[in-house]
């Protein structure tokens, strides 16, 4: 009874949240985050959308207790933000990748690992799976201040996904990636959907949101603008588009013209096309099996196990 | 029950355990990784041991100038390290959002805090470990009278003083070697190589007699030197601690600029406000709440033969301890309601 009722209930419950950035005198400089209200239930990809500067980190940063609210309820997992037992159950990938410079990605996953009662052999055991999720095994030995943005962004992604949380909370995961690193992380976030975590994506790259988001939240200048499903917020029910194969000549006449006759003016027609990123990441893959060499991240499409574990 | 919980509870508390010596060995290996941090050390070493050569005078006890600057170079050296770990490291981590990234881990602020403490003490004392050997065996080096059936006259340690100065250098080519063969970071390698090097010339210079002869194997140290050498250790883990809470709100400028203003006030803690402690209620508090660096500075009991007693040291170690925990507590209040970037 008590499980069904946690599986119903909100794992972040969030009412009147205000957020106002004080000076050095403790004078109001900023209003980050201005009366937001938002629940997010478990095994949804929530999306938080907004320009720069519209309160997203600030808020995933109260979450985590990381800031203060200055008024406001905020509940994860129904208790407070400021609980070290309940940061066990959540992994956060930070805006920018925030690692010790002078660590390797081994001694970083190991690092965040130690900081969870995660047995030492299953911290090895997990460490490999990350890195060869990230497609860093190759680089396990430099130190991560010699890597790239998109680099480090996996290796912040590893260290995010190394307690197995319950609750994912990504801000901006796709910064600094390249498609096919894109194009994984997405993938990653609606395998772990299915597996009922929960995931709290922050972007503004909407084409990220759209692909993989159930609801979202638009915020600008603190406050909520929208919030709902995405087909909700984005269907048009006035218009309706088919796809199907190419037709004779003759047959698509007559359609258009049944069609125009209901209509009263010409429909749109066009041909499918394969969008750019399909596009790029069958070329990457393609050029990928003829190299063996590979200096950066390599790509890989192999999941760590124990995220995908039933 | 009552089983379970404490089966429970020993398990919270072994996690904290790991979670501390986990974050204060990262502090400690950001510390010693930092190639300012190697620098001060080796410079240390290298000036501790080179006093021998440049002091050639003994003003009328052997081996008292060389022993009071290389105890001099271990407290100005030790503080530019403690300085400068205790007072970046925290306000770095905060400023980069490294700290964010550690507390949105199931870790509470204040061991977060009292990790970063400890590791930058064991920074401190693995500097102090060098620069306390480099003393013992520079004090050696330095010239003294030496008289035999057929010579008399002042007589510096060649063999020794020569192992001494190379074994720095020494350090470092093996740092070098092992950063090529299997890229272990230079500086906190060197670092470690320091202090074996150390340790070694230690252990072989009892081989050697004065003059360079083979001998049944004896130290010659002056052992009496290291109660000081720990009194200044301590000194140094106070101001780092008063450092690290410094940053827990400000930035490394102004941390550097209040530890200085503090450092200074300790020193003429006596004069200033000591004299006037038992008359003036503010003078008391001050003269209580300021750190007397004087207690810690004891260079001038080894004149002489003296030594700093044993009863001394526990209680200058007492003062250090209570003060320490005091300046942590309030750090800590601090820390507690820091916001992250």
């Amino acid at each position: 009874m008590s499980g069904n009722n946690e599986e119903a209930s909100a794992i972040v419950e969030v009412r009147k949240l205000v957020k106002v950035f004080r000076d050095f005198w403790r004078r109001p400089k900023v209003r980050a985050v201005d009366g937001i209200d938002l629940e997010i239930r478990r095994g949804e990809i929530f999306g938080l959308l907004g320009p720069n500067g519209s309160g997203k980190s600030t808020t995933i940063k109260i979450l985590l207790g990381l800031l203060n609210a200055t008024s406001g309820d905020v509940l994860v997992f129904g208790r407070k933000p400021h609980d070290v037992e309940t940061k066990a159950r959540i992994g956060y990938l930070p805006e920018e990748s925030y690692l010790y410079n002078y660590l390797t990605p081994y001694e970083t996953l190991d690092f965040y690992g130690r900081l969870f009662d995660i047995s030492s052999s299953d911290r090895a055991d997990r460490i490999g799976q990350l890195l060869e999720m990230t497609g860093l095994k190759h680089a396990a030995t430099r130190p991560v201040g010699e890597f790239s943005k998109g680099m480090a962004r996996r290796v912040g992604l590893a260290q995010a996904l190394i307690n197995d949380p319950e609750l994912v909370i990504l801000d901006e995961p796709t910064s600094g990636l390249d498609p096919v690193g894109c194009r994984q992380v997405k993938d990653l976030m609606l395998a772990l959907a299915k597996r009922g975590k929960t995931i709290i994506l922050s972007s503004h790259l909407l084409a990220d949101v759209e692909d993989v988001c159930d609801r979202v939240a638009i915020l600008y200048n603190g406050s909520i603008r929208a919030q709902g499903s995405v087909n909700q917020l984005l269907e048009k029910r006035e218009s309706v588009r088919l796809t199907m194969p190419s037709l004779p000549p003759d047959t698509m006449k007559k359609v258009l013209a049944i069609v125009k006759e209901k209509i009263g003016k010409e429909p749109d027609i066009d041909h499918p096309s394969m969008n750019l990123e399909q596009f790029f990441l069958e070329v990457v893959e393609k050029a990928h099996r003829s190299t063996s060499e590979q200096s950066g991240a390599a790509p890989t499409e192999a999941m760590a196990g124990y995220l995908t574990k039933e | 029950m009552l089983s379970l919980r404490v089966v429970g509870g020993q398990c919270f508390m072994m996690l904290r355990i790991k979670q501390f010596l986990a974050m204060a060995g990262l502090t400690a290996l950001e510390a010693l990784r930092q190639p300012i941090c190697f620098l001060l050390a080796v410079s240390g070493v290298v000036f501790i041991a080179a006093l021998p050569l440049m002091i050639m005078h003994t003003f009328g006890e052997d081996g008292k100038q060389v022993r009071d600057g290389a105890l001099a170079f271990h407290f100005v050296f030790g503080l530019f390290i403690a300085g400068h770990s205790a007072g970046t490291m925290l306000s770095r981590e905060i400023r980069s959002g490294t700290a964010s990234a550690v507390l949105s881990k199931p870790v509470g602020r204040e061991l977060f805090f009292l990790s970063k403490f400890a590791g930058i003490t064991a920074v401190i004392v693995l500097f102090s470990a060098c620069a306390a050997l480099a003393t013992l065996l520079s004090e050696r080096v330095a010239e003294k009278f030496y008289s035999t059936e057929t010579l008399a006259g002042y007589l510096p340690d060649a063999v020794t003083g020569t192992m001494l100065i190379c074994a720095p250098f020494a350090a470092c080519f093996v740092a070098a070697l092992v950063n090529y063969r299997f890229k272990r970071p230079f500086a906190s390698t060197a670092f470690i190589t320091l202090l074996l090097s150390l340790v070694l010339v230690l252990l072989v210079s009892g081989f050697f007699a004065r003059t360079g002869r083979w001998m049944p194997y004896d130290f010659q140290v002056q052992w009496r030197i290291l109660p000081v050498s720990i009194l200044i250790t301590m000194a140094l883990i106070v101001l780092s601690g008063i450092a690290l809470t410094i940053s827990t709100r400000f930035e490394t400028v102004p941390t550097m600029v209040f530890c200085s203003a503090i450092f200074l006030l300790g020193l003429m803690s006596d004069y200033v406000f000591g004299r006037f402690a038992g008359s003036s209620q503010l003078c008391g508090l001050l003269y209580a709440a300021v750190p007397n660096w004087q207690n810690f500075w004891t260079v001038d009991a080894l004149a002489g033969g003296g030594t700093v007693p044993l009863k001394y040291v526990v209680s200058a170690g007492y003062y250090a301890a209570v003060y320490t925990a005091g300046i942590l507590c309030l750090g800590m209040i601090s820390f507690r309601h820091t916001e992250m970037k």
